[in-house]
């Protein structure tokens, strides 16, 4: 296809696209009106199933399907930098360096872990209730344990933190999910229904299943998270390339294979 | 109009740490240019009543998203001070 | 739009604004400070905007960030810290940006809790007004010590 043609196709699908934009833009609600044919519809079933925060009720009841594919996006992304970022052969590992940090610093940090801890579980377990959930909530616990490596150094987050063990918790929360689903195709419902006792709005036990899957989620994005920075943190701190190495003028003895265990 | 306020600032804040993170070409200056776009998008969520986008926001920009882009400029770093060092050998 | 919104609106034009300016702008050091003063007063307005609009579940923004603010403060100090030790600021500017960050706490957390019903916002508010005092006022202090002074080995 020459440069022409190609242009000309362009142009079409271009001007195809203007088109039906400008089609679906003319008939949008105003902005910021109050009324919205989905909006009313969602509210309505998010308060019949007594759970007060509706968008979780979209998200892991209304249309819990799409959901499971979104966390497995984060899955396959994880799955893919692990699989970029890992030990190469001309790479080696070496022992992570002490680091000097201020004791004020460190005592903040040390202080203020549990209560970003505490925050991410309050976050995840009020998702049904008030705003968060799965998602934010685990960013913030998995943010928690890496105040280990800002308040003291690697090695210590290294000692509390099993790449392999939080691995394995980022594979359980992603197939928790569609197992729940399963689950509730064995009581006779349709795929991730939201089969169990409503409880009582505005509580924590209420939404059914709301906060199970969401508990599902938490695992998950906490454990992807913790094993994304493992990544990040292995090869600005731990992976040097070996002619890089010897290039300091350093222990360069060419043990190439010390290198080949894997990133994880 | 007046109810406006909050969102057409919100946008207006949002503008300015956008252009500012893209005109800005240091990757470490860049990270607080971002850090404000952040804060700047979960203020622009919140006020357009979506709290939860907001949280996501915040929990991403605030402390995760500058720690991997240090991180990798750490990296980064690392092999070209030690690419420097080769060739003064 | 109630008097909250308002000071929100006030808040976020002669204080977030300018200090997103300087977090765009200027030497690492300034945009570190800067960034930290942000995050304080970015809490602040979301704990203004949930009033305003009385949704006490809101706070739980403002809440998020009060405990991660300070935190990605400690990243840029721990990951950036050659570069800051090195232009480390006058005492003068501590104090200033100390002050800046410390002061609106209480102007914006008192009358929201006065305003809010009694009970667990109540304390709630409190937490996180305490968590933005403490974290911003020993970040800005880290940030301004010479390294090392105190520190041990990890």
């Amino acid at each position: 296809m020459s440069l022409r043609v190609r242009m000309v196709v362009l142009a079409v699908g271009l001007l195809g696209l203007a088109a039906m934009l400008v089609a679906a833009f003319r008939k949008l609600p105003g902005f910021g009106g109050s009324w919205h044919p989905y909006g009313q519809r969602a509210v309505e079933t998010a308060l019949g199933r007594h759970t007060s925060n509706v968008i979780a009720s979209i998200n892991f009841d209304q249309r819990a399907f799409d959901t499971m594919g979104e966390q497995a996006i984060l899955f396959g992304a994880v799955l893919g930098t692990v699989v970029i970022l890992r030990t190469t052969r001309d790479e080696r590992r070496v022992e992570p360096e002490p680091a000097r940090v201020p004791a004020p610093l460190r005592r903040y940090a040390l202080a203020v872990l549990p209560v970003t801890l505490l925050t991410g579980l309050y976050v995840v377990a009020h998702g049904q209730v008030s705003p968060g959930g799965g998602f934010q909530g685990g960013v913030v616990a998995a943010t928690a344990l890496h105040l280990l490596y800002i308040a003291v150094d690697y090695r210590a987050l290294q000692r509390v933190r099993s790449v392999p063990l939080f691995t394995l918790a980022d594979a359980a929360g992603e197939a928790g999910y569609p197992l729940l689903g399963l689950g509730v195709l064995m009581t006779g419902a349709s795929f991730l229904e939201n089969v169990l006792p409503y409880g009582t709005l505005g509580t924590l036990s209420s939404g059914g299943t709301v906060p199970v899957l969401n508990a599902a989620i938490g695992l998950e994005v906490a454990a992807a998270v913790v094993v994304l920075l493992a990544q990040f943190l292995d090869q600005a701190i731990v992976i040097e390339s070996e002619d890089g190495e010897q290039g300091a003028g350093s222990v360069g003895d060419g043990d190439g294979r010390r290198g080949e265990g894997g990133a994880a | 109009m007046a109810d406006d306020l909050p969102i057409v600032l919100a946008l207006l804040l949002v503008t300015v740490a956008g252009t500012a993170t893209v005109l800005t070409r240091d990757p470490v200056r860049q990270v607080f240019a971002l850090a404000g776009l952040g804060l700047a998008l979960a203020l622009l969520f919140a006020v357009l009543q979506a709290p939860d986008v907001a949280l996501s926001q915040l929990a991403v920009g605030t402390a995760l998203t500058p720690l991997m882009v240090l991180l990798s400029v750490r990296k980064v770093r690392r092999k070209a001070r030690s690419e420097r060092r080769e060739e003064h050998e | 739009m109630n008097g909250w919104l308002a000071a929100a609106c006030a808040l976020l034009l002669v204080g977030f604004l300018p200090t997103l300016l300087a977090m765009c702008t200027g030497s690492v050091r300034r945009r570190v400070l800067a960034q930290n003063l942000a995050t304080v007063l970015a809490a602040l307005a979301l704990l203004l905007l949930s009033q305003g609009w009385a949704r006490s579940s809101y706070t739980d923004m403002a809440l998020v960030l009060a405990v991660l603010g300070p935190v990605g403060t400690l990243i840029y100090e721990r990951l950036l810290g050659e570069e800051l030790r090195a232009d480390r600021p006058s005492r003068r500017v501590t104090r200033t940006m100390t002050v800046l960050s410390v002061a609106p706490v209480p102007v914006v957390v008192v009358p929201v809790c006065v305003a809010a019903t009694p009970g667990r916002t109540t304390l709630k508010l409190l937490f996180i007004a305490g968590l933005l005092v403490a974290g911003s006022a020993l970040c800005t202090r880290a940030l301004t010590t010479p390294p090392g002074g105190d520190g041990s080995h990890g």
